[in-house]
């Protein structure tokens, strides 16, 4: 039996005797020794990435890291300040504003209706 | 900001489980008010308060994770569990609509004529549209696991084209669910074949436009750079609910629209 190093896989592999004596190291194309294994690239960080960054708009995320951890005590739901108070304050009107609407169109529905 | 010594993440109060309550509250009322008294407004208000709960709740999530650092790996692991446990009981919630269809198909009453499919019933034909819907989600599950391999390699412009890629797959199932609920030759009142089949591929679609939306979502927070190579489990989730409503098809197919025509 004789044995060649895959020029697929990178291992072990048989061969045939034309193939064994023509050895694979003296080709230029097919490496004698399997190439390292990559399992996971390292994290590329984005600064490092080059020109291709910028595909669908800037990255503003460290930009608004540093709006959202300014230590002035508010809570997430209104740390962006007017819009998120402006939110805030509609849901919660809807809030109170429908319990009432909805308490007062069930007890109207709890009511018998007179026979016509 | 004050400093813990502990990995874990004490949230700040919130108002959105109130509001989230209340809108359920009026959603069910509404519907109720809606079936009696033929007046919409209790139930639309109700959908509108759970639409804007939804979206600044999981907007403060994002807040909290991507711009706070809140989301360490014990957090992390913490939001995993949740959204096994969750995928977990919408699959009891998908057995209980097969078991009723199991239960009605395989020992059919007098009524329909002692036959599955029941006497009168025009099925629709598993190897037309609905062979393409199969193909359709399947080819999802694929460029759904191509946008995630994307990211993980931080290949910003692949990622963005798959998960698009993705999301349109989902949107042309649903169209042509639509269609094909409109040209069914049998509807939701053509007794239990009729039940079975539409709600269970109703809520099925229901699911499909969840999803999309959950991706579409993804789509926006990639875009905006808030995804890194090693943390996007926003994505995941959204990718293990995807293969979910995938699955839930594939039985789908293989009950309802094969093993019962």
């Amino acid at each position: 039996m004789y044995y060649k190093v895959s020029g697929v896989t990178g291992k072990l592999t048989g061969a045939s005797a034309a193939s064994a004596y023509s050895p694979q190291g003296l080709k230029p194309a097919v490496p004698s020794q399997s190439p390292p294994m990559i399992f996971a690239l390292p994290t590329k960080v984005v600064s490092e990435a080059g020109p291709a960054v910028h595909y669908m708009g800037i990255n503003k995320v460290p930009d608004l890291q540093k709006i959202f951890q300014k230590a002035d005590g508010a809570p997430v739901h209104l740390k962006r300040g007017v819009m998120d108070k402006m939110l805030y304050r509609t849901t919660m009107g809807l809030t109170i504003g429908g319990t009432l609407y909805c308490l007062m169109a069930l007890y109207i529905a709890a009511q018998p209706r007179k026979p016509q | 900001m004050a400093h813990q010594a502990h990995a874990y993440h004490m949230v700040d109060p919130s108002p959105w489980p109130l509001t989230g309550a209340v809108g359920a509250l009026l959603l069910t009322s509404g519907l109720a008010i809606w079936f009696h008294f033929h007046s919409i407004t209790l139930m639309t208000l109700g959908l509108m308060l759970l639409f804007l709960t939804m979206y600044q709740w999981w907007r403060d999530i994002i807040r909290e994770g991507t711009f706070q650092g809140h989301h360490t790996p014990p957090v992390q692991k913490g939001l995993r569990y949740g959204m096994i446990l969750f995928i977990t009981s919408e699959v009891f919630f998908f057995l209980g609509f097969f078991w009723a269809f199991y239960h009605s198909s395989l020992a059919p009453t007098p009524e329909l004529g002692g036959c599955w499919p029941p006497t009168g019933v025009t099925t629709l034909d598993p190897f037309e549209v609905p062979l393409l819907n199969t193909a359709v989600l399947l080819a999802s599950g694929v460029t759904v696991t191509w946008a995630h391999h994307s990211l993980m390699e931080n290949n910003r412009k692949q990622a963005i084209q798959s998960l698009t890629l993705t999301i349109l797959l989902g949107l042309y199932f649903t169209t042509l669910q639509a269609t094909e609920y409109y040209e069914a030759p049998f509807t939701i009142a053509d007794g239990v074949y009729g039940s079975t089949f539409f709600v269970a591929t109703g809520f099925h679609g229901l699911h499909v436009i969840i999803g999309s939306s959950f991706l579409a979502i993804c789509l926006l927070r990639q875009i905006q750079y808030h995804f890194t190579s090693e943390h996007h489990f926003g994505f995941e989730a959204a990718a293990w609910y995807w293969h979910f409503v995938d699955v839930v098809w594939l039985f789908l197919y293989v009950s309802i629209y094969w093993w019962g025509s």
